[in-house]
Order: C-alpha cells, then structure tokens, then sequence
C-alpha cells in the first residue's frame, strides 16, 4: 500500500517543558522504520506527550516549550521552518477516545484525502474502501458507509479511525492508548490489525497494558516522571530488565 | 504556518467589532462631557435647555424596581410549576411554546396590549402604574426563563437525594434546589432587570413622554431610556444631543452598575470548594 | 399508587399551578385579542386594502401594509447579512483563546447584551445617518441606516451564541482533524463550522426574532416613509415603527385602529413560526 518505506525514528536529548513544569526530561532513543515502539509507564510520566511532540500537536499548548532534536527519517520534527501540515499528513494519530467525526463513516475516511484536494466521486470511494479493508473494517461496514460514523460500536470506531488515518497514506502511525475504552474482543481486534499493519508503517503506541506491549511491540520503552528509564528489544525487557525500577514497575509494585 | 488566512480575517473582523463598540461608548461619554454635573442629574428637565434629568431618574428606578418585585413571584411559580411539578409532556409543550413567543413578542406589541386594557380599557391615565403593567406583562416570560434555566441547572441527584432522606416536595425545594439555584437566578434577575431598564417602546404610550412635578402613581412617567429618544427625535431644547448622550450615559452607567452588583452577588453565593484550598 | 401531599406541599402545588397557567392564559389571550381585533378590522376593510396592499392612506380607507413587511424583512436582513459575518469572526477567534481569556469575552459580551436599544438609535443618528448622507448625497435616514444600527444591536447576542457553539465542539474532534493534516483554516471551515451549523442556524434565528420585533431604535434612524421603499438609501418604515407611529394617529374608536392590531398579529405570527422553526433545529443539533 506505502510505496515509501517507514522512516526510522531518532530522537536526541528531547526535553518538553509546560511554563515551569517539566513533561520530558532529556530522551534520547532510536528505531528503525516499520518497527512497533510501545511507550510504557505510569500516568504522567510524558507518554503522551512524547507523542504529541511527533506531530507537532503539542503546539497547540502556547506554554509547551521543547528543546532537542527529533528526526522522522530526514524530516527534522522540532525545526519552525519544518511544514506541520506536511508533517501530520505524514504522521498518523489514533487517541484514546474514539474521535470519530459526527459525519458519515465514508465522509470519516474521506475527511483526509479531501482535505488535499481529491475530489473525484471515484478516487474517493476506491480510498475509503481500500482504507477500510486495510483496517479490517469493510466486512463490518459495507453497505453502511452513509451511516453516522457513532451508530458504530466503539471498537469499530476506533477502527474507524486507524482507516481515516491510513487514508492520508501516513509514514508513521502513533496510537495514543486506541485500546484504553474497548472491551477485550475489541481489543484483540485492534491487536491484530496493528500486527498485520506492521512493517509498512513505523509505530509508536502508548499503552497502559503490559500484555499488550509484550504481545505486540519490537521495542519498549519504560518512562517514569518525564525521563526514559530504559528501553530494549520487547522480548529482553519482559524477561530480564535491566533497571531496578523498570522490574518495579513491570511486577505491578507500583502503578 | 500556512492555512491561517481565513483566521487572519476573523480576527481583523474581531478587532473591528472591538473597536466598534468601543467607538460607540467613547463618542457618548465625549458628547455627553459638556452636560454631565450634579446638576443635571438632580433637576427637573427643560426645553429651554440647561434641564436635567432627576424625575427621569427617580420614574426609572421606581418603575423598574416597582415591576421586578411583581414579576418575580408571578415569574418564579411558572417556573417551579414547569421543572418540579408538570409531568404531562402536551402541557409542557404548549407551555414552553407559549413562553417563547411571548418572550419574543416585540415589546411594541406589549405597549399596544397594555394600552388597549389599561388606558382604554380600565380608564387609567397614562401613568407611572400604566407603565409598571407593561414592564411587568414585559419581564413575565423571561422571568420564567431565567427560572426555569437556573432549576434546570440543579443536578437531579441532589432532589433525589433529599427526597430518599424523606424530605417532602416543598422542603426539598426549600432547602436544596434554590439555594443551588440562586446564584444563576440573581444573574438571570440581573439581565432582565438590565432589559426593563433600557425598554422604551412599551412605555411611550403606557408611560407617557412627560414628567409630573409632583411624583405620584397616577401622573406620567417617563423614563430614562423614553427621555433619551424624546430628546433625539422631538424636541427642540437647545442641548438636546448632548443631554441625550448624558441620559445614554447615566443610563449606562446604571445597567452596568445592576450586572455587576448581581454578578457579584452570584458570585458570593456560589457555593465554595474549600477542599481544593491551595497546600 | 398516589401518595397524599402534606400541606405544605399542597399549598405550594397550587400557587404554582396558578402562576404557570396564568402565563399561558396570557398569552393565549394575547393572541385571541389580536386575531379579534384583526378580525373585526378584515370584516370592515377587506384583505386586499390591507394584507396585499401597496399603499397605505388610513384616512382614505386604504391599509395597504406590504410596504412595512417589506421593509422588516429588508431592514432585518441587512442586519443579519452584516452581523453574521462578524460575530462568526469573533467565535473563530475566540475559541482558539485560552479558556479564561474566552471567559471575559463572554463576560464582555454579556454586558454588551444589555446595552439599551435607543443607545444604538442615538449612535445611529450621530454617527451612520450623516455618513449614509454623506456617501449617498440622499437624506441619511434609511432602511441601510436601520439594517447597520440593527446589525450593531444584535451582535453581541449573535457572538454569544456562537462563541457557545463553537466551544461545544468536542477537542478530540480537532485534533483528531490537526492530526490529518488539516490546516487551522480546514479545520475550521470542515469540522468546527460544519458540526456546529444548527447551533449557527439556532443563534441567527433568534438574533432575526431581536432583529424584527425591534422598534425604537430603528423609528430613530429609518425615516418613517409609508411607500413602498425604492432602494436601501430611501426611507421606510417596518411593521413595529409603524405601529409607534399610528399608535397616536389611529387611537382606539377611530376607524382603522384595528390595524394595529393586525400589524401586531403578524409580529406575533412571525415569532410563533421562529419558535417552532427553533424546536425543530435544536434537534437536528448533535
């Protein structure tokens, strides 16, 4: 589907601050593109707006001031000469809460691609079905698609929103906790379809479900008040952390 | 940032609306700077010129105030019925289209009404209580209004509440829903007072245009916002602008002076968090 | 099961039974008089010479009362064309605000709602019947004069109103759009604007219902001409001025004073349409 191959994702010495309080204290990491980053830790340690900062979202606090670098393949994600819009058309993003837009399920999916331009009745319909098939939403909507968008389940909506985001052909897909609201079915659903999706596009995904980490990510990393405590193949972290704190956290001795 | 434009627009149009209103109110305080004294605010009008406006005052708050008092009461049952006690959804419908027309019903309207009945009809004079049966035939609806939304601001849970401790239907009202909703009442009693105070069009011809030397209910009435168009389209005094943009100001300044004392008094009212004091 | 009342609670039922349907019978009542007094004036004077009719001579028996809805609906629609544009500028705006900053504009606004209407008449004839005057070489007092004076009148009720249902737009909403690379501008125009249309439809129908039933502030700067109006720079006048203005020439026993009545029935009928037309947008809103 991505003729461009999933940029790798370098990020160096980034700090966030909000006024005086500090969000993200000096990170530093690196994955390769097309891999799956799961961001673990507890509330508040920076997970989200570690995501935030990727697409440049976290500009719409006027107090959020960040230093450091962050590179999306050559893309250089902080630089004010870099073009946001461009960016986030590039860069994916599924939240917590289904954000399903109160508009029909095709208009959902064809929010994006509208938004550049396409106009053709034909180019849009062939986007938001292969858009749908690619997030293993089709089956469910065929045939629905002039429906509003929260006659859905949640689950669907939120699949519903992993097809509006690939419609825009992202690079990069961020999902911000996208199993946070859903039952387990629907949360296995979305599992898969992260897996079968993976290799095409470079994931960050937050989470507050260890399992799911362990079942999905190549890469984890654990975050704690704002710094990256540690971060390792998925695999080492879940059998054998390094840190004394990440094991803490891993064993559940502190949420 | 690119895709900002039509926002740059918006915002010129922001900064021409502030201007604007900002404009009107300065161009009548500077007019009005040649009149304004005690003097004027104390004496009698005059075409002569050099008159003041110390009945037009005197009739505003008497009339406005005299018209609040009765259309509260009257006000505040059709809204306790309406939120606590109508269940039958025909009633309620028809209530609430009936309490919307008439809250939007051009106040002119209400001055030919109240003309028809009460100078025609009953025989009254053209008078200060031929005025306050406007005012109050006037404020009615919105009084409904501003009760009905202040109750439908009270969180069912705390009616319940009171009602599952064995509380009757009065005492819960008494004791739980109005203090919840007092604060958004006394702001909502705020603005339709504001509303009374600057009415005209039911007043010309229920009030009357002139003022008695000795106050009584039964001798017209006029009132501020009546004199300031008196003066800017009848007569012929001397200082007429001037004095216009003087009554506009005092005028002004005491609507301004009722929303901040009522949002003040809202605002006290309110009940406090004091779990969430600072550590 | 019916529980017995105790007798406070039944006391109170009745005072307040008594204050709700009292203010229905009210305005039913206001109704009935001014459809009787219509009645009474179409029996003596036909529907042609009033209801369709151009001219408007009351001493010669003609009523003709197309020249004053003319000039509502006209002055009214310039008010709304003008304070539209502005009052969706400054929700724009204002939402991007921090929420204390949009606070006090609401505040602001709020105060500004209050404003009496012969204050905006008195701007209207210091400030936009000389200019009119000035540009259009004619006598300044016009529907355009009433339709600006008007615009300024409701706009800040208009901005209120939008501000309210712009802010409803739920965040994720825009950001869910920000993130798909949507430009401030598309997120406004597709998303924001397009969620809130029937709140948008909501405040410019009441700001239309503040718009007609105004009187004294447009009687100050309209020129209160009888004829059907020719242009925006030419005097009129509209259904409320006119009943201001016949109020002392048609008083009650002169034949013809029913058309007051008439006049007003059709206010009334205009504002009863909004309140259903209201009914139905408020639940098209989301």
């Amino acid at each position: 589907m991505n003729t461009k191959p999933a940029p790798d994702l370098v990020v160096q010495n980034l700090s966030v601050h909000y006024g005086e309080q500090v969000a993200l204290k000096d990170v530093t990491l690196q994955i390769e593109g097309g891999q799956i980053l799961a961001l673990i830790g507890p509330s508040g340690c920076g997970k989200s707006t570690f995501l935030r900062v990727l697409n440049r979202l976290v500009d719409r606090s006027a107090e959020a001031h960040c230093t450091g670098e962050v590179f999306l393949g050559d893309t250089r994600v902080l630089d004010p000469k870099t073009d946001v819009v461009a960016l986030r058309r590039a860069v994916g993003m599924v939240f917590q809460q289904p954000s399903a837009f109160p508009f029909s399920v095709f208009d959902n999916v064809a929010y994006g691609p509208r938004l550049q331009g396409v106009r053709s009745a034909s180019r849009l319909r062939s986007l938001v079905e292969s858009s749908l098939k690619q997030a293993a939403l089709w089956d469910e909507v065929r045939g629905k698609l002039r429906r509003p968008a929260a006659s859905l389940s949640g689950g669907q909506q939120q699949r519903l929103c992993i097809a509006r985001a690939l419609a825009v052909s992202p690079e990069v897909l961020l999902l911000d906790e996208p199993t946070a609201a859903l039952d387990p079915l629907s949360t296995a659903k979305i599992e898969e379809l992260i897996l079968a999706l993976r290799g095409d596009y470079t994931f960050v995904l937050v989470t507050h479900n260890l399992q799911q980490a362990a079942r999905v990510s190549d890469v984890t990393a654990f975050f704690r008040q704002g710094r990256l405590i540690e971060i390792a193949p998925t695999r080492d972290m879940f059998t054998a952390p390094k840190c004394e704190e990440t094991e803490e956290f891993l064993t559940g001795r502190y949420e | 940032m690119r895709g900002i434009g039509w926002h740059r627009a918006a915002l010129a149009g922001s900064l021409l609306v502030g201007i604007m209103f900002l404009g009107i109110i300065a161009d009548l305080v500077w007019q009005s700077l040649g009149v304004l004294s005690w003097h004027f605010l104390w004496s009698p009008p005059s075409e002569m010129g050099r008159g003041g406006i110390g009945p037009e005052v005197r009739n505003t708050l008497v009339m406005v105030g005299a018209a609040s008092l009765i259309s509260l009461p009257l006000g505040l049952a059709g809204a306790v019925f309406r939120v606590e006690y109508s269940g039958a959804p025909l009633f309620v419908k028809v209530f609430d289209r009936v309490r919307f027309t008439f809250l939007s019903l051009p106040t002119i309207v209400v001055g030919l009404l109240v003309y028809q009945w009460v100078i025609v009809g009953l025989g009254w004079p053209l008078s200060i209580r031929s005025g306050i049966v406007a005012l109050v035939v006037m404020n009615w609806p919105f009084v409904v209004n501003v009760g009905i939304e202040a109750l439908e601001g009270v969180p069912d849970t705390c009616r319940e509440g009171s009602l599952a401790l064995g509380a009757t239907r009065s005492q819960t009202l008494r004791r739980i829903v109005f203090p919840t909703a007092l604060p958004a009442l006394v702001a909502g009693l705020g603005a339709a007072t504001a509303r009374l105070l600057g009415e005209s069009a039911a007043l010309i011809f229920t009030a009357g245009m002139n003022v008695a030397v000795h106050w009584s209910w039964g001798m017209p009435g006029e009132t501020l916002a009546v004199h300031l168009w008196y003066l800017r389209t009848e007569s012929l005094a001397p200082y007429a602008n001037a004095e216009a943009a003087g009554t506009g100001v005092v005028l002004l300044a005491v609507v301004a002076l009722v929303l901040y004392l009522t949002q003040k008094i809202a605002h006290w009212l309110k009940p406090r968090d004091y779990s969430r004091k600072s550590a | 099961m019916k529980r017995q009342m105790g007798m406070g609670d039944q006391c109170l039922y009745r005072v307040v039974w008594v204050g709700a349907f009292s203010l229905v019978v009210l305005g039913i009542a206001i109704f009935a008089i001014l459809f009787w007094g219509t009645a009474k004036f179409v029996l003596a004077h036909g529907l042609n010479q009033s209801l369709l009719g151009l001219i408007y001579e009351p001493t010669q028996g003609r009523f003709g009362l197309l020249p004053f809805m003319a000039g509502s609906l006209v002055v009214s629609g310039i008010a709304l064309a003008v304070a539209i544009p502005l009052a969706l500028s400054l929700a724009v705006t204002v939402v991007d605000m921090t929420p204390r900053r949009t606070e006090t504009v609401r505040q602001i606004l709020s105060g500004l709602v209050a404003i009496p209407s012969v204050v905006f008449g008195w701007w209207g004839l210091s400030v936009v019947v000389p200019a009119i005057r000035w540009i259009s070489g004619h006598s300044g007092f016009s529907l355009l004069a009433a339709g600006l004076v008007l615009a300024v009148m409701i706009l800040p009720t208009l901005s209120l109103l939008s501000i309210n249902a712009l802010t409803r737009v739920r965040v994720q909403w825009v950001e869910g759009s920000l993130a798909l690379g949507a430009t401030p501008d598309q997120t406004m125009g597709r998303l924001i604007l397009a969620v809130s249309r029937f709140p948008l439809l909501e405040a410019s129908i009441i700001a239309l219902g503040r718009a007609l039933g105004e009187t004294m502030a447009v009687q100050m700067v309209i020129g209160g001409r009888v004829l059907l109006p020719h242009g925006l720079v030419s005097p009129g006048a509209t259904l409320t001025t006119q009943i201001l203005t016949d109020m002392s020439l048609l008083p009650p026993g002169v034949s013809g004073h029913h058309v007051l009545d008439f006049m007003a029935l059709l206010l009334l009928a205009a504002m009863y349409g909004m309140v259903v037309l209201l009914e139905r947008t408020r639940r098209m809103s989301p």
